[in-house]
């Protein structure tokens, strides 16, 4: 997303125009991530209002050394909603998984191809690529759907320890695959 | 309790960011994560690794309320109200003019000395003059003179002085009012400095209530000037306008 580093740090300095240009460039994609995970309108359009507000009062302790601006709200987004869904006694909101799984187990054309229009993405979608089908089903389907260990199992049916040895594995095997393309395109 | 391996570290902080790290393991975690920097950079690295795939979704647009609900959230607390602006200000305040009479009648020995001994400015004004000597509230002193020419054709240049080295608040304006006749919503002068000497130039159109006008006032307002047109903010100095 390019410009979001300029709009960033112009926020930091309580530039309401720049933060509104923010708003109107990611609020679309944040707004998506915090559906994905909670499932319902309403309360996704109430975590992207929180989560906003406090971008902008937390703007200038950002720190674009350590973070990308968009991985910095992404983060404030989804750690809302995980809240959310993890909260004591939440209601539910339904919502059929089932043809999601079916695109992340495939090769081929799918969701992977959309990651390919960004810098950070190609590599994660070459990466993902790599990784046996069901283990990058389990992230994929953790990470945007915000599901847990056990309501993978179900979802997947499939017994509690497989699912956890899916992940640790397609995690391992992410991380030493996205770093060394970082590395490599670094060096080059 | 604290996490030396470190594939047991960063395992932990790649379940932590994917999500799947849930219930007491996560507020653990999140507790060692206050007190160690190193952590915190595993866990920095695996949103960076991660958060592309949010890019796979479909843009939902959100409703427009909830860019209407931010901007009242963000919104600065409102600030101190200007004295009664609800029922049309400080002009349409009797207690005002009072003062105002006041202030301007123990000031006109000060009016007479300035113009006597201030020949330079003197030889500007080939005929009469408007003065204002505007006071301090507080201490009834003379704060800001303005004079100008009445009957000119044209622009009016105000000659505003500024007496004794003033200083403005951080992000405020200082902006000229001429209250045209007591009661009577003042209308703007443009804004000045701290200088000691400055001209103002008046728009033509308000010579006329200019020359007839029952006074002058100096309001802090916002940065930029008044937002509405009219004072909102507290009046420093004002005072009454003499032919002399």
């Amino acid at each position: 997303m390019d410009g979001i580093d300029d709009l960033m740090a112009r926020c930091t300095l309580r530039d309401q125009r720049a933060f509104a240009e923010l708003y109107q460039r990611t609020s679309g994609r944040l707004l998506a991530v915090a559906l994905r995970i909670v499932r319902r309108r309403d309360w996704a359009e109430d975590i992207l209002q929180e989560s906003f507000v406090s971008i902008w009062h937390h703007a200038p302790e950002f720190d674009r050394v350590r973070s990308a601006p968009m991985t910095w709200m992404t983060t404030i987004v989804r750690n809302r909603a995980l809240d959310w869904v993890r909260r004591p006694r939440h209601e539910t909101a339904e919502e059929d998984l089932d043809g999601l799984a079916e695109t992340w187990v495939d090769e081929g054309p799918g969701p992977l191809d959309r990651l390919t229009s960004e810098a950070g993405g190609r590599a994660l979608a070459h990466c993902l690529g790599e990784l046996p089908g069901q283990q990058r089903q389990s992230i994929a389907l953790a990470y945007l759907h915000g599901l847990s260990h056990s309501e993978l199992a179900d979802h997947l049916d499939q017994p509690l320890g497989t699912i956890k040895t899916w992940i640790r594995r397609g995690l391992e095997k992410l991380r030493g695959c996205v770093d060394a393309i970082e590395t490599g395109g670094r060096a080059t | 309790m604290k996490i030396t391996d470190p594939k047991a570290r960063g395992m932990l902080a790649a379940e932590y960011v994917l999500g799947t790290l849930w219930g007491g393991a996560r507020a653990r975690f999140e507790l060692w994560l206050r007190s160690d920097p190193g952590l915190r950079r595993e866990v920095a690295h695996w949103q960076q690794r991660l958060e592309p795939l949010s890019a796979t979704l479909e843009e939902v647009t959100p409703d427009p309320s909830v860019w209407a609900a931010i901007q009242r959230d963000i919104a600065p607390p409102a600030r101190a109200p200007a004295p009664a602006p609800e029922r049309g200000g400080w002009w349409q305040n009797l207690a005002f003019w009072r003062g105002f009479s006041l202030a301007t009648a123990s000031l006109a020995a000060v009016l007479f000395g300035y113009v006597a001994l201030t020949p330079a400015d003197h030889s500007g004004f080939p005929g009469e003059a408007m003065v204002v000597v505007m006071a301090d509230p507080q201490t009834s002193a003379p704060a800001m003179t303005v004079a100008w020419m009445p009957g000119d054709p044209g622009r009016p240049k105000l000659r505003v002085k500024v007496i004794g080295h003033q200083t403005m608040e951080p992000d405020t304006a200082w902006e000229l009012w001429m209250v045209p006749a007591p009661g009577q919503s003042p209308r703007s002068l443009g804004l000045i400095t701290t200088h000691e000497t400055q001209t103002v130039d008046v728009p033509a159109e308000l010579r006329a209530a200019l020359d007839a006008a029952a006074g002058l006032a100096m309001s802090v307002e916002p940065k930029g000037g008044s937002p509405t047109g009219q004072p909102t903010g507290p009046v420093l100095y004002s005072g009454q306008c003499v032919k002399i």
